[in-house]
């Protein structure tokens, strides 16, 4: 039994109900004294466009298909592949306990007691308009960084899961079919959804059942003597190969059509149709963790792997503290949520008291995804690198429960990685191209058919040459840093209204020191690696097809963008540690 | 609430929730085109009322707060993340 990864698993689930029961109970009713009676903003500024009340469970579905993304599948996967799984169950169980659904939950609550204001506007108001222009650099460059992870987790799949873009290809055909079915042929919902999904599924069906669709096979561009002359291996993703610059295409032409179309037309309907099946997928998932002592799958991964890895012996890791703490981001804590929950849902909470079980229940349901991917990889004794990882070990999980063929979950998994990915990844363009049309509203950066270019140009570059891993750990970085500036934010306003504010302060400050050391270590790394005109890891088959320059050029730009969100990030902490010590000195 | 209904709401919020708020706005940005011509006056915008609005007024009376608040609401980037 302690052999199968259920134990574990169950525990993380025990301990996260147990959390949310008493300890972030505790937190609603003696700190922030949440009362259902007192007017949320959704009914004092209502306006029935964004400001009216919703229901608790719906707003808590919103919340978590907001927040959940690739973050609790790909990071924790890595930690364990680098670290053991011990330290990346840890750190999932009790930085999520302590840390993550605060985060959410506090975010929340701080919109709503101003107002229902997002995160932008508390922050000019706490601490003045430098810090909200720090502030708004900061997204900027956070968004082209997940962009190119984001980007290249998602090729990773598309090209190492043959048949997964066809299935999505279906996908995104049922999402373009039921926006045309309800707006344009008004025809109800329901029906839509059943022509949507049985459309989804012919797709579903036609790839597992037909090898011929399981096309493009894996670097399907490149010719196999590349990859034998140089001692690659052909069923990995690399940079700078041919495969990767055309699923590159495909994404930015996707991106762009989800960016610069009316967000009915497109963006939501894929989004609803994409999510049916990821909702099974996510249930599949976790129950097959759960029963590994029936199926019979065993812990195949160490338990404690290597403590500090040597960046010039192996560039795709660092010293488990910090580089422990961004590599697995959401699942534990992920700054993205604080703008979710500031964002829109404080807007439309019915009731105080609503804010627990949606902020705090949404990120806490997070992290048994996370805890789900963790089981994933630990009954794989050879996993591949990267997000096929968790495909594979996915479909080894619910094959064996299910007992079916492994094609129809490899399918199932792949099309659930991809979409989870594309869902936001379209989101990121979106939101980027709104906020340079704020930024640059009289100049051609602002355009909103130029300013996604400018995105995927920049990000698609990084995604090209660069080393995933590495990007992966900046992207952690920047996210986490993220976590750790809302929750000092939130002492801030805890401060401000005379309230205790050390379950936030506390974690703030090593959010905000852990993630810093990160990126410190990360542009180090970078920088190490171009002065040296060495590629990262992977990134010597880019080497190899393009020459070192262009290799020392994303490892330079990749160093610079890490000085920069350094530099913010820091300017960011110091702001909120000092407006912290000003408020406290107020009482 | 049947935990049927409970799970109901809990998949409408993972997959129409945001494409109903998406919708909701786009109708907010064209009614408040038709809110600017015929009342734009109330938010300060110096159109003189012609004959019309004047008619049309017992009609958009009963959203005349709700509109005021929305078009007058502070914005930022951060509301553009959702």
């Amino acid at each position: 039994m302690l052999n199968t990864p259920a134990p574990y698993i169950l525990l993380g689930l025990v301990l996260y109900f147990l959390t949310y029961r008493f300890y972030a109970r505790w937190i609603d009713k003696k700190i922030w004294e949440t009362d259902p009676n007192r007017p949320t903003p959704s009914r004092l500024y209502f306006d029935g466009v964004e400001y009216f009340p919703v229901s608790k469970y719906v707003l808590f579905g919103y919340q978590f298909k907001s927040v959940a993304a690739l973050g609790p599948i790909v990071g924790p996967l890595t930690g364990v592949l680098f670290f053991g799984w011990v330290p990346a169950l840890l750190w999932v169980i009790f930085g999520n306990m302590f840390i993550g659904w605060a985060q959410d939950y506090s975010a929340m609550m701080m919109s709503v007691r101003n107002e229902g204001r997002s995160m932008g506007p508390i922050t000019y108001k706490l601490l003045g308009d430098r810090a909200r222009k720090i502030l708004l650099m900061y997204l900027i460059f956070y968004l082209i960084i997940i962009t190119a992870v984001f980007e290249w987790v998602i090729i990773d799949v598309l090209n190492r899961v043959p048949g997964t873009f066809t299935a999505v290809l279906f996908v995104l055909f049922g999402g373009i079919v039921f926006g045309q079915l309800i707006f344009r042929m008004r025809m109800d919902v329901l029906l839509a959804t059943l022509v949507a999904l049985l459309i989804v599924l012919v797709g579903y069906f036609t790839v597992a059942l037909i090898p011929a669709t399981q096309w493009p096979t894996t670097n399907f561009l490149d010719s196999p003597e590349f990859f034998t002359q140089y001692g690659f291996n052909p069923k990995l993703t690399y940079p700078g190969t041919l495969t990767l610059m055309f699923w590159l295409l495909v994404l930015s032409i996707l991106y762009y059509i989800a960016a610069t179309t009316p967000m009915p037309k497109f963006l939501l309907p894929t989004v609803y149709v994409g999510y049916l099946p990821s909702i099974i997928a996510l249930v599949l998932i976790l129950l097959a963790a759960l029963v590994t002592p029936i199926t019979g799958l065993t812990i195949q991964q160490q338990a404690i792997k290597n403590l500090y890895i040597d960046p010039m012996a192996n560039p795709q890791g660092g010293p488990i503290w910090p580089i422990l703490f961004v590599t697995i981001a959401c699942g534990a804590i992920s700054g993205w949520h604080s703008l979710v929950s500031s964002g829109l849902t404080s807007k439309q909470l019915e009731y105080e008291t609503d804010a627990l079980p949606v902020g705090g229940g949404a990120m806490l349901t997070e992290g048994s995804v996370a805890l789900s991917s963790i089981a994933a990889i630990m009954v794989l004794s050879q996993p591949p690198a990267g997000a096929a990882a968790y495909v594979q070990g996915a479909s080894l999980l619910t094959t064996k429960m299910l007992q079916v063929p492994e094609i129809y979950m490899n399918i199932l998994y792949g099309i659930f990685v991809v979409v989870m990915g594309l869902i936001t990844s379209m989101l990121f363009v979106r939101v980027f191209r709104l906020i340079m049309a704020e930024l640059f509203e009289d100049s051609p950066l602002g355009n909103k058919y130029i300013s996604p270019i400018i995105l995927l140009i920049v990000a698609g570059f990084l995604a090209f040459v660069g080393s995933w891993t590495n990007l992966w750990i900046f992207f952690g970085g920047t996210n986490q840093l993220l976590a750790g500036l809302a929750l000092l934010l939130v002492a801030i306003f805890l401060a401000s209204v005379k309230k205790p504010a050390w379950y936030t302060l506390i974690p703030g400050g090593f959010m905000a020191i852990t993630t810093l050391a990160a990126l410190a270590w990360e542009t180090y790394v970078y920088l190490l690696y171009a002065l040296q005109n060495k590629p990262i890891g992977v990134q010597a088959a880019a080497a190899k097809l393009y020459g070192g320059a262009v290799v020392q050029i994303s490892n330079f730009l990749s160093a610079a963008f890490g000085a920069l969100l350094f530099v913010l990030g820091a300017v960011m902490a110091y702001y909120l540690f000092t407006g912290f010590a000003k408020y406290r000195q107020k009482q | 609430m049947g935990i049927l209904d409970r799970i109901r709401e809990v998949v409408e919020g993972l997959t129409v929730h945001g494409q109903s708020t998406a919708i909701l706005k786009v109708k907010a940005q064209i009614d408040n085109l038709f809110m600017i011509i015929t009342v734009g006056d109330m938010l300060g915008v110096p159109i003189l009322p012609p004959y019309y609005s004047l008619r049309l007024l017992p009609y958009v009376f009963p959203n005349i707060q709700n509109w005021k608040r929305y078009m007058l609401r502070e914005r930022d980037f951060t509301d553009l993340v959702t």
